[in-house]
């Protein structure tokens, strides 16, 4: 077994951005890195006596390239907890530990964590790297999981967010699976129980080392840490296989779909356009990030004239984040009146003609730098905190290194490359606009 | 009042410590490494303080404040200050509580401060903030909390009923007719009467210092000063026998939620005896949750399943205690998450059949207590999970807050669990169960579909079998066949039906 330490920094307390020459990540830092590929970081963060352990998998419903698995890797995230031959319960253990434990999935990942004392960094170490690479469950175990994964869709079905998001994501994608939401289409949930070998299959494919990224966050000793990774994890096999994902076609033409919401909602339109994938050190991603705040954030223009001044819309919302693969930079908003939509629409459109054409004021733009420097600091405040605020670039990059990359682009946007952003994705024949309204008779 | 948190736990010490000499009237929470400064400030009226025929009125105030312009700026111009920041302020409105929070990072207090204090002390009450904020309740009352989420819903009808006749009877965001009556006049007065230097509390946590305490409480000494009535506790009947609520909703899930009120609240002798109780039987959000073990982990007949014995609205969103939800009468409180139906037919069987399980598990609790066991590894569980509910100055703050709120003592509740858990003995946890948990009288919530079909299955009395895609043991089966009949007795006047559109209107 070989140890590789990649990096080390050394930066007290929480910086500010305005003295972040060194990189906006204020904490010290190691890279443990091993022969079959596994990665884990370790940073020293938080308050005294604990830890966040957090595992990610770099495998999300963008995974679930089989046709009829939607929903798969989030039901897989259930079936972890289902126990090893070393450790059967695996609740058991955690509640022991008094651990605070769960996992979500999202479209690129799935992430695991446990926050507990520091005295239980080798247990916690030993039940997570166990259950990667050890996990057994029995069918009938299974399929009674089955059943909660379907609870877990009823409990959010009526959201209206989420009935849309589902609508906009199978209009706007014909190929990629960005095409369907984490949580799956209702016919593959209900069909869950008889995949049994599926999720056998695809333990073996996704779970390896090469694929999961580990990060300890808290008050611990790097050097013991160190040692304890080298014992626990050096002996999983590598052998990830990365799913052929299909690329999605450019959108040629821009596509317009009504759906019927089954319970009572205003209008709510969404504005969606191809976006590019993320980056760290690409200008025109950045950029792209940028540009969504600009023109349709709280602090936009647009927010002020819909929301503030005229309130004929109850909100105005942009989700212009970027995700590993092309994703959507989409805009939201729930109309009032129900006549004034294809009018709001003119006006998202409008502003889009504009941002298009004119340069962003010079205010707000640095205004929206510090807003997003800061969102970041804020959000350092516990352990898991500083861990949960890394996933996006391990996500993306294998690595936390890009976090640095990531607000030092940042820095050098300009007025024009938002701009540039702007004409380049924000383009009509890449447009998906959908509205969701009152169903019949509701 | 000043409140202090010296160290937070056990084997957790925080770098905290009261301010000497804090002026009465705050709560502060000295973290000096922290570089963030959180805010809460607590006014002492809530929704139980909203005149009748006005339901919602102390929520569509706080609203007003946490979203509208100042004298010195207007809306738009508050959120653009706010926006480098990346800090916001915003508000809560429980019963008996409104709290206005936020945290900033140090480099922005002095720029963040100015606008939180002019917030709610220099309030616009613009016509127009009005229109917007109404307008957005108003969605919510119609819309949304009947159509977004039937589990929380049940949840709040549960409420509704228990304290059906006292202050706390109304959610706290009122009805639609209620708020459709409310005028910006209205909110004003209520603001005039309520938000009065002696009826409010500041607090602070984090890295601040001792000079920002004193001028904080000194800007808030400029509000009037005045008298706020009293309102008694409120004093929830106990049903008699099961008492039904069914909502009617096309659906193919059903909500339940049950309970009945308890005389605990902080403080009560059998507090830690509960809390060690409540743990085991229902942990929120917590696999450690026997009702969970029962339902969802050997079942998977939905989400997730847990018990309350204090408030815990948003139960959804956190899986951490809320805090400024502080109360002066409580419910025991079962939380089914939805159940499904898995083949046509089948959802009032599988409605019932969760129902059931839980009031068993609950019947065998009363029966039989808990045992040395149970207890121990519940002491063990909470030692280390109780951690998780302080993670940030805002919580620890919000928890500080809340000790004012009950009186408190001593070194706060944050630091009172871990002894108070450690220190309980069976014999406590089974009196305690003896004297504060019952089977027999019930209120029931079910938001369904076919509302006359649920209830003439309830009244029928019929048994209610489960299938499950995979097989189950010999043993398994046989206690689902109890469950199946277990008798939940209910009589036909006690058995309300209403439509989804008809909740909460007036």
């Amino acid at each position: 077994m070989r140890l590789i330490i990649a990096t080390l920094f050394l930066l007290a307390g929480v910086a500010s951005p305005a003295r972040s020459q060194e990189g906006i990540f204020p904490f010290e830092y190691r890279l443990v890195e091993i022969e079959n590929g596994f990665k884990a970081y370790l940073i020293h963060a938080g308050a005294p006596g604990q830890i966040a352990y957090v595992s990610i998998v770099r495998t999300g419903s963008r995974d679930e390239v089989e046709e009829g698995k939607s929903g798969f890797a989030h039901f897989f995230e259930h079936m972890m907890f289902r126990g090893t031959e070393k450790y059967p319960n695996f609740d058991a253990v955690t509640a022991g530990m008094g651990a605070a434990r769960n996992a979500f999935t999202g479209s690129d990942q799935t992430v695991y964590y446990e926050v507990v004392a520091s005295e239980y960094l080798e247990q916690v170490m030993d039940l997570e790297s166990d259950r990667f690479m050890n996990l057994k469950y029995a069918e009938p175990d299974f399929r009674t999981e089955a059943g909660a994964v379907l609870g877990e869709y009823q409990q959010g079905a009526m959201s209206p967010s989420r009935f849309l998001n589902e609508k906009v994501r199978e209009t706007a994608f014909d190929r990629h699976t960005y095409r369907h939401t984490t949580i799956g289409f209702e016919a593959d949930v209900r069909a869950m129980p008889e995949g049994y070998d599926y999720s056998l299959s695809f333990h073996q494919r996704f779970y390896r080392p090469e694929n999961v990224v580990v990060i300890i966050a808290g008050d611990f000793d790097f050097d013991e840490a160190e040692s304890l990774i080298g014992r626990y994890y050096a002996g999983w096999e590598p052998g990830y296989v990365a799913p052929e994902i299909p690329a999605e076609p450019v959108q040629t033409a821009p596509r317009r779909r009504t759906v019927d919401y089954p319970g009572r909602t205003l209008p709510v339109l969404t504005v969606n356009y191809k976006g590019p994938a993320w980056s760290a050190t690409d200008k025109s991603a950045v950029a792209a990030e940028v540009l969504g705040r600009v023109a349709f954030g709280s602090n936009s223009d647009l927010y002020k004239q819909l929301v503030i001044e005229q309130r004929r819309v109850q909100y105005l919302r942009e989700g212009f984040g970027l995700a590993r693969d092309p994703s959507l930079l989409g805009i939201s908003t729930m109309v009032i009146a129900p006549d004034d939509v294809p009018a709001v629409e003119e006006e998202i459109q409008a502003t889009v003609r504009r941002f298009q054409e004119d340069l962003v004021d010079a205010q707000l733009l640095a205004d929206t730098k510090s807003n997003m420097k800061y969102g970041f600091l804020m959000g350092l405040e516990t352990a898991q905190n500083v861990a949960f605020r890394l996933i996006r670039y391990v996500i993306n990059t294998g690595g936390i290194e890009a976090v640095n990359d990531y607000y030092r682009t940042l820095d050098t946007i300009t007025a024009e490359d938002v701009r540039d952003a702007a004409r380049q994705y924000l383009m009509e024949d890449g447009m998906t606009v959908v509205t969701m309204v009152q169903g019949g008779g509701a | 009042m000043m409140r202090k948190l010296t160290s937070l736990s056990v084997g957790l010490l925080l770098l905290a410590g009261c301010v000497p000499g804090a002026p009465e009237g705050t709560v502060a929470l000295s973290e000096p490494a922290s570089p963030f400064i959180a805010f809460n400030v607590w006014v002492k009226a809530g929704s139980q303080n909203d005149p009748a025929g006005q339901e919602g009125l102390a929520a569509l105030t706080a609203n007003l404040i946490a979203e509208g312009s100042t004298t010195e700026d207007s809306y738009d111009a508050i959120l653009a200050k706010l926006y480098p920041m990346a800090a916001r302020y915003g508000y809560s409105v429980d019963k008996e509580m409104t709290v206005f929070g936020g945290r900033v990072h140090r480099d922005n207090l002095e720029a963040y401060y100015t606008l939180f204090k002019n917030a709610l002390l220099s309030p616009a009450f613009s016509e127009a903030d009005f229109e917007r904020v109404k307008s957005q309740t108003m969605n919510f009352l119609e819309r949304t909390r009947r159509y977004g989420r039937d589990e929380e819903l049940s949840k709040e009808l549960l409420f509704w009923i228990d304290y059906s006749g006292t202050a706390y009877e109304h959610p706290e965001e009122g009805y639609v007719e209620s708020v459709r009556s409310i005028t910006l006049d209205d909110v004003r007065q209520f603001y005039d009467a309520h938000y009065l230097a002696n009826n409010v509390t500041v607090g602070l946590g984090g890295g601040f210092d001792r000079a920002l305490l004193s001028r904080v409480r000194a800007d808030f000494d400029a509000l009037a000063v005045g008298e706020v009535a009293a309102i008694p506790a409120p004093e929830p009947r106990m049903p008699n026998g099961v008492e039904v609520l069914i909502v009617e909703k096309e659906t193919d899930a059903s909500a339940i939620s049950f309970g009945f009120p308890t005389a605990l609240t902080r403080g009560h002798a059998d507090f830690w005896p509960m809390v060690a109780m409540n743990s085991w039987f229902g942990e929120h959000r917590e696999s450690f949750s026997h009702l969970y073990q029962v339902i969802r982990e050997s079942r998977g007949m939905n989400y997730g399943d847990y018990s309350y014995i204090e408030a815990y609205p948003r139960g959804y969103t956190t899986q951490v205690p809320p805090t400024n939800v502080a109360r002066r009468s409580q419910l025991f409180e079962i939380w089914i998450r939805p159940i499904s139906l898995t083949a046509p037919g089948n959802l009032h069987d599988r409605t019932l059949f969760a129902t059931r399980a839980a009031w068993r598990e609950l019947k065998r609790l009363v029966d039989d207590g808990m045992t040395g066991e149970t207890l121990e590894t519940t002491q063990q569980f909470l030692k280390n999970y109780v951690l998780n509910w302080s993670a940030t100055v805002s919580r620890r703050l919000g928890y500080a807050v809340d000790d004012a709120f009950y009186g408190v003592s001593d070194n706060g509740y944050l630091e009172s669990i871990r002894p108070g858990i450690a220190a309980l003995t069976l014999e406590q946890v089974n009196a305690a169960i003896r004297t504060h948990l019952q089977y027999d009288n019930m209120y029931l919530v079910f938001i369904t579909a076919d509302a006359e079909a649920m209830k003439q299955a309830l009244l029928s009395g019929a048994e209610t079998p489960i299938t499950y895609a995979g097989e189950k043991s010999a043993e398994h089966m046989a206690e689902d066949a109890e469950i199946a009949s277990f008798p939940i007795p209910v009589r036909e006047e006690n058995i309300t039906i209403i439509g989804i559109d008809e909740v909460f209107e007036r």
